[in-house]
C-alpha cells in the first residue's frame, strides 16, 4: 500500500510527487514512455531522430523505438503533440513561463471582465494562486529572458504597435515582453562562442543558445542533470523528487517505474463513496501486468490520456464532462519574410512576448528547417493559391490564409531559415463542451481502445474567432514593424500542443470533472494535477506555471485531507531545483 | 459494389494504376499466366508484388516533388521544375514509404478496408478515361491477383493503400491521367491537378467517402470523413518535414555522411552541429528580473 501513486511523469505529475515526497509520503511515479537518464547517448541534436512523431526518441510510444508509436484518432486535419516519457512535453516545451491572466479567476472585476470566459473560471481567485506561482517561479527556477537576434527583431515589431512593457510578474494591460522563462540564463561562455571545448559546464553555464530546445535540453555537456538550462521536468522536479531525503527534512526519495502504462484505476464503494484505491499498469516491454494500492491516486496523464484512462477504467461520468471543454489555444502561425538576420534557428525557442489580455498572445519562435517547414505546411486553409476550403483569410498579411507548398514553399526555405520569423497565435478560447476526448471506435491497442480527440475547430465560438483574428491582425502589424518584406498567414488546422481543461475543474457540478481542491467529484481520493484540470485556457499564457502552481495546491489540499498534514507555501522557502546537494545524489545515482 | 464487365475492371484497375504498373516495369505477368491450371495465384501475388511497390513509388515521387519540387522529371512533368535540389535529392520518397510501411500504427482492421475500397469501389463511378483500349487485356488475372492479394494478405502496405487512393482521384481530376509518362496517374497530373486531388481528399469528397464507407466495419464507418480530413493535411506535412530532415544520411550510429539537403537549402548549421551560439545579445532594457 502506497501513500500516493501519480500516473504521468508530465509537467504536472512529477510536481505532485515532488512536494509530497519532502513530506515524507511513500510516492510511486508511474510514467508510459521511456526514462531517458543518459540524454547524451540517447538523444541527438537531429530533427527526425528526435522528432518524427513515428519514430523519434520525442513521439508517443514505448521506451522501445523498434516497436511502434501509440496511433490515436483525430477526426479532423490535426495534430496532437503527445510526447510520452519522463517530462511528458516538458521534454521539448520551450520553458516560457508567464502567469495565467487574472481575468480567469472567480475574484476579477476589472472593466474588461466581460472579455473572458466568465462561465468556466478558476473557482478561486488569483490573490489565492500567487503563493503557487511564487513557489514554482522560485523551485524552477524562472528568469528573465536574454535576447538573441530574433528578440531583438521581434521587439522592434513590438515598439511599432505603441505597446507599453510589462516589467511586472502580473499581465494587467496590453503590453510586451522577455519571456519569463524556466531556462537558466546564459552564464560564463554560453551564448558567447561556438567553441565546444569552451562551452563545457562549468565553464558555460545556463543556456548555450543552441536552438534545440525542441529536440530536448542536455546544455551545457558535463552539466548535472539538474543544472541543464530549460527546467523541463526531467532536469528539474523529477531530480528534485528521486533526491527528496537530501534537500527535504523529513524527505523520502520517490520510486520511479518509466515504460509503465497504467490501463485501469481501481475503485471501491466504501460506505457509499467510490473511492479509488490503486492502478493497474502494464510494463510495456513485457506485456505483464501489475496492480498496486494507494491511499490517493493522482492523474497526470495528459489532456487526451486522463479522459481514455476515466472511460476503460469504467469511472463514472454523472454530468458527461469526462473529456469535454478540451481547449488548445487554437493557435495560428505567421511568418514574416526578412532581407536580414533573424537567427531564428538559434537561442531559446521563444524569449519574447505580446500579451493581449482577453484576446490572447503572440510569441516569437525560433525553429529548424524541418519544423519550419511543418509549420508552414499545417493549414486549414487549403494550398495558396489552390484552393481554400471556403477560409483562406484576407487581411493585413499579403493575400490569402494557408499553407505553401511546391514553389512557394521553396521560396520560403531558400530564403534561409535564418532570415524568417516566426509568430505564434495564441487565442485565449473558450471551453467548448463539443472539442472533446471519447473513446475511438477504430481498433484498441495492447492498453485498451484508444483516444478520439475532436475538435469542432470550424465552429469555435463567437469569442474564440474573434480573439484569433484580432491576434493574427496584431502579428502581421508586429512583423510590418520589423521590416518583414512579405507575410504569410497558415490558419493552421489544430495543433494541440498548449492543451488545457480536458478533466476540467469548476464552481458548478454541472460541467466539471473536480472540485475546487482537483479533488475528482464522482471518485474519491482521484485527484488531477496536469494541464487537463486546468478550468480554462488560462487566457491564453503558456500553460505550464499555472499547471504547476495548481498542483503544489493540489499537493496541499492531498497532504491536508488525507494525511492530516498542513501546508506548507504559505510557511516555508522553497528549495530551488539547481541546489546542489541534488548535484551530488544524482551524481551518486549514476543520474 | 460489383464488378460486372470486362470494362469495368479495366477501368478500375486503369485508375487505380495496376495496368499502367504492369505495363511500365515491363511486363511482369507472364503472357502464360492465366493458361496455368495448378494454383496460379500465389505466382501472380509475387509477381504483383514489385509492381505495386513500383507504383506506390512512383505515386509517391509524383508526390513528394508536388510538396518540395527540385531539378527531377516529376517536378517537371507537374510544371514547376526547379534548378535547386528538392525532394527527390532529399530521398523524401523513401522517408516516406519507411515511414507508411514499417512504423505508422495503423491497425490492419482500418489498412485492409481502406485497400479494398480502393481496389473496389471505383468501376462504375461514371467517369469516361480515354485511352483505356490501349490498355493490355489481361484484366481478369491481374483483377484476380489483386483480389487474392487483399483477401489474402495481412500487410498490405500502407504506402500502396495511400497510393491507390491518390491515384483514384487523380483519375477522377483528370481522366486523361489514366496514360503518360510514368506509373502513376498522380504523378502525371499538373501541379494545380494534384492541389485538386488534395482539395477532394482534405474536403472528404462525398464520392470517396462513400467509396470507403462500404468497406469500413462497424463502428469505425462515421469516422471515414474524420480520417481523409486528417490524411489530406498529414500527407503534405509529412512530406514537407521529411524534406527538410537529416534523414537521408544519417546512420544508425546518429553520424552524418554527408550534409542534409534542407541544410544547405535553408542555410542551417552552416558548420554542422554545435552546442551553443554566439547570439546573446543582452537583455531588454537591461532588465535581468521583474517583480509585482
Amino acid at each position: 500500500m502506497r501513500d500516493v501513486i501519480v500516473i504521468g511523469a508530465g509537467a504536472g505529475g512529477p510536481v505532485v510527487a515532488k512536494e509530497l515526497a519532502a513530506r515524507g509520503l511513500d510516492i510511486l511515479l508511474l510514467e508510459a514512455g521511456p526514462r531517458h537518464d543518459q540524454p547524451r547517448e540517447q538523444w541527438t541534436h537531429f530533427e527526425n531522430d528526435a522528432n518524427n512523431p513515428l519514430t523519434g526518441f520525442f513521439r508517443l510510444g514505448p521506451a522501445d523505438r523498434s516497436k511502434p508509436a501509440w496511433y490515436r484518432e483525430w477526426p479532423q486535419n490535426s495534430f496532437v503533440w503527445q510526447l510520452s516519457g519522463i517530462g511528458g512535453t516538458t521534454q521539448h516545451f520551450y520553458g516560457n513561463y508567464p502567469r495565467a491572466y487574472p481575468g480567469v479567476f472567480n475574484d476579477y472585476s476589472g472593466a474588461d471582465a466581460g472579455n473572458y470566459d466568465r462561465a468556466h473560471q478558476f473557482p478561486f481567485g488569483y490573490a489565492e494562486m500567487v503563493p503557487y506561482f511564487e513557489w514554482v517561479e522560485a523551485t524552477a527556477p524562472v528568469m528573465t529572458a536574454a535576447m538573441g537576434t530574433k528578440e531583438e527583431v521581434f521587439f522592434r515589431g513590438c515598439e511599432s504597435l505603441g505597446l507599453p512593457v510589462q516589467t511586472t510578474k502580473t499581465t494587467r494591460e496590453p503590453s510586451y515582453r522577455p519571456q519569463e522563462n524556466a531556462i537558466l540564463q546564459p552564464g560564463g561562455n554560453a551564448g558567447r562562442t561556438t567553441d565546444t571545448n569552451l562551452l563545457q559546464y562549468p565553464r558555460a553555464t545556463g543556456c548555450t543558445m543552441c536552438g534545440f530546445c525542441f529536440q530536448g535540453c542536455m546544455e551545457p555537456v558535463n552539466a548535472p542533470r539538474n543544472q541543464f538550462a530549460k527546467r523541463s521536468t526531467d532536469n528539474s522536479y523529477v531530480p528534485m523528487a528521486l533526491t527528496a531525503d537530501v534537500w527535504a527534512e523529513h524527505g523520502k526519495p520517490v520510486e520511479l517505474i518509466a515504460d509503465a502504462y497504467v490501463t485501469q484505476i481501481h475503485a471501491e464503494d466504501r460506505g457509499g463513496t467510490l473511492t479509488a484505491t490503486g492502478v493497474t499498469w502494464r510494463d510495456n516491454a513485457t506485456g505483464h501486468k501489475r496492480r498496486e494500492d494507494a491511499q490517493v491516486v493522482v492523474m497526470a496523464g495528459g489532456c487526451t490520456e486522463n479522459p481514455r484512462l476515466w472511460f476503460n477504467s469504467g469511472l463514472p461520468n454523472p454530468n458527461d464532462w469526462v473529456g469535454r471543454g478540451y481547449t488548445d489555444h487554437f493557435f495560428d502561425w505567421l511568418i514574416g519574410v526578412m532581407d536580414h538576420d533573424t537567427g531564428s534557428s538559434k537561442g531559446p525557442g521563444s524569449s519574447a512576448r505580446l500579451d493581449f489580455p482577453g484576446y490572447g498572445g503572440l510569441e516569437n519562435v525560433g525553429l529548424p528547417p524541418a519544423l519550419q517547414a511543418f509549420s508552414a505546411t499545417l493549414s486549414d486553409s487549403g494550398i495558396r493559391g489552390e484552393y481554400d476550403n471556403g477560409r483562406g483569410q484576407p487581411g493585413t498579411w499579403d493575400g490569402p490564409a494557408g499553407r505553401l507548398i511546391g514553389p512557394e514553399l521553396k521560396d520560403l526555405l531558400l530564403n534561409g531559415v535564418n532570415r524568417l520569423l516566426n509568430v505564434l497565435v495564441i487565442t485565449d478560447d473558450d471551453v467548448e463542451a463539443d472539442n472533446r476526448v471519447t473513446l475511438s471506435s477504430f481498433p484498441a491497442d495492447e492498453n485498451g481502445p484508444v483516444a478520439r480527440v475532436q475538435f469542432q475547430h470550424r465552429q469555435r465560438t463567437m469569442r474564440t474567432i474573434r480573439n484569433r483574428e484580432f491576434m493574427a491582425n496584431k502579428a502581421a502589424e508586429l512583423l510590418r514593424g520589423t521590416g518583414a518584406k512579405s507575410v504569410y498567414r497558415i490558419d493552421w488546422a489544430p495543433l494541440i500542443l498548449h492543451v488545457q481543461s480536458s478533466m476540467r475543474m469548476g464552481e458548478s457540478p454541472d460541467n466539471s470533472v473536480l472540485d475546487a481542491t482537483a479533488e475528482s467529484r464522482a471518485v474519491k481520493r482521484l485527484f488531477i494535477a496536469d494541464n487537463s484540470a486546468l478550468p480554462n485556457a488560462v487566457g491564453g499564457p503558456n500553460p505550464s506555471l499555472t499547471t504547476q502552481a495548481l498542483a503544489t495546491r493540489t499537493a496541499e489540499k492531498i497532504f491536508q485531507r488525507y494525511f492530516d498534514g498542513d501546508p506548507w507555501v504559505h510557511s516555508e522557502a522553497p528549495t530551488v531545483s539547481t541546489d546542489p546537494r541534488i548535484s551530488v545524489r544524482l551524481g551518486e545515482l549514476g543520474l | 459494389m460489383t464488378l460486372d464487365s470486362s470494362l469495368d475492371r479495366r477501368t478500375f484497375l486503369a485508375r487505380i494504376g495496376l495496368l499502367g504498373a504492369a505495363v511500365g516495369t515491363g511486363g511482369l505477368v507472364p503472357a502464360n499466366a492465366t493458361a496455368q491450371t495448378v494454383n496460379p495465384l500465389p505466382d501472380l501475388v509475387a509477381l504483383l508484388r514489385p509492381v505495386l511497390a513500383e507504383l506506390a513509388r512512383d505515386t509517391l515521387n509524383g508526390l513528394t516533388a508536388f510538396v518540395f519540387p527540385g531539378p527531377d522529371e516529376y517536378s517537371a512533368a507537374q510544371g514547376t521544375p526547379r534548378d535547386e535540389p528538392g525532394a527527390a535529392e532529399a530521398k523524401t520518397t523513401e522517408f516516406m514509404i519507411a515511414a507508411l510501411d514499417n512504423f505508422v500504427p495503423f491497425p490492419d482492421r482500418l489498412a485492409q478496408p481502406i485497400a479494398a475500397a480502393v481496389a473496389t469501389g471505383t468501376a462504375d463511378s461514371g467517369i469516361p478515361l480515354p485511352g483505356i483500349e490501349q490498355l493490355p487485356q489481361e484484366t481478369a488475372t491481374l483483377d484476380d491477383a489483386l483480389g487474392a492479394l487483399l483477401e489474402n494478405d495481412a500487410t498490405i502496405p500502407l504506402s500502396l493503400s495511400i497510393a491507390g487512393m491518390l491515384n483514384l482521384v487523380a483519375t477522377q481530376v483528370n481522366p486523361a491521367a489514366v496514360n503518360g509518362a510514368f506509373l502513376s496517374p498522380f504523378a502525371r497530373l499538373s501541379y494545380t491537378d494534384k492541389a485538386q486531388v488534395f482539395q477532394r481528399i482534405e474536403q472528404a469528397n462525398s464520392d470517396l467517402v462513400a467509396m470507403l464507407d462500404a468497406e469500413f466495419p462497424e463502428p469505425s464507418k462515421d469516422a471515414v470523413s474524420g480520417l481523409l480530413k486528417f490524411v489530406g493535411g498529414a500527407l503534405l506535412e509529412f512530406v514537407a518535414y521529411g524534406s527538410l530532415t537529416e534523414w537521408a544520411v544519417l546512420t544508425e550510429d546518429k553520424r552524418l555522411t554527408a550534409r542534409p539537403v534542407g541544410w544547405d537549402l535553408t542555410g542551417y548549421l552552416p558548420d554542422g552541429p554545435v552546442e551553443g551560439w554566439d547570439d546573446f545579445k543582452g537583455y531588454y532594457q537591461g532588465r535581468r528580473e521583474v517583480h509585482d
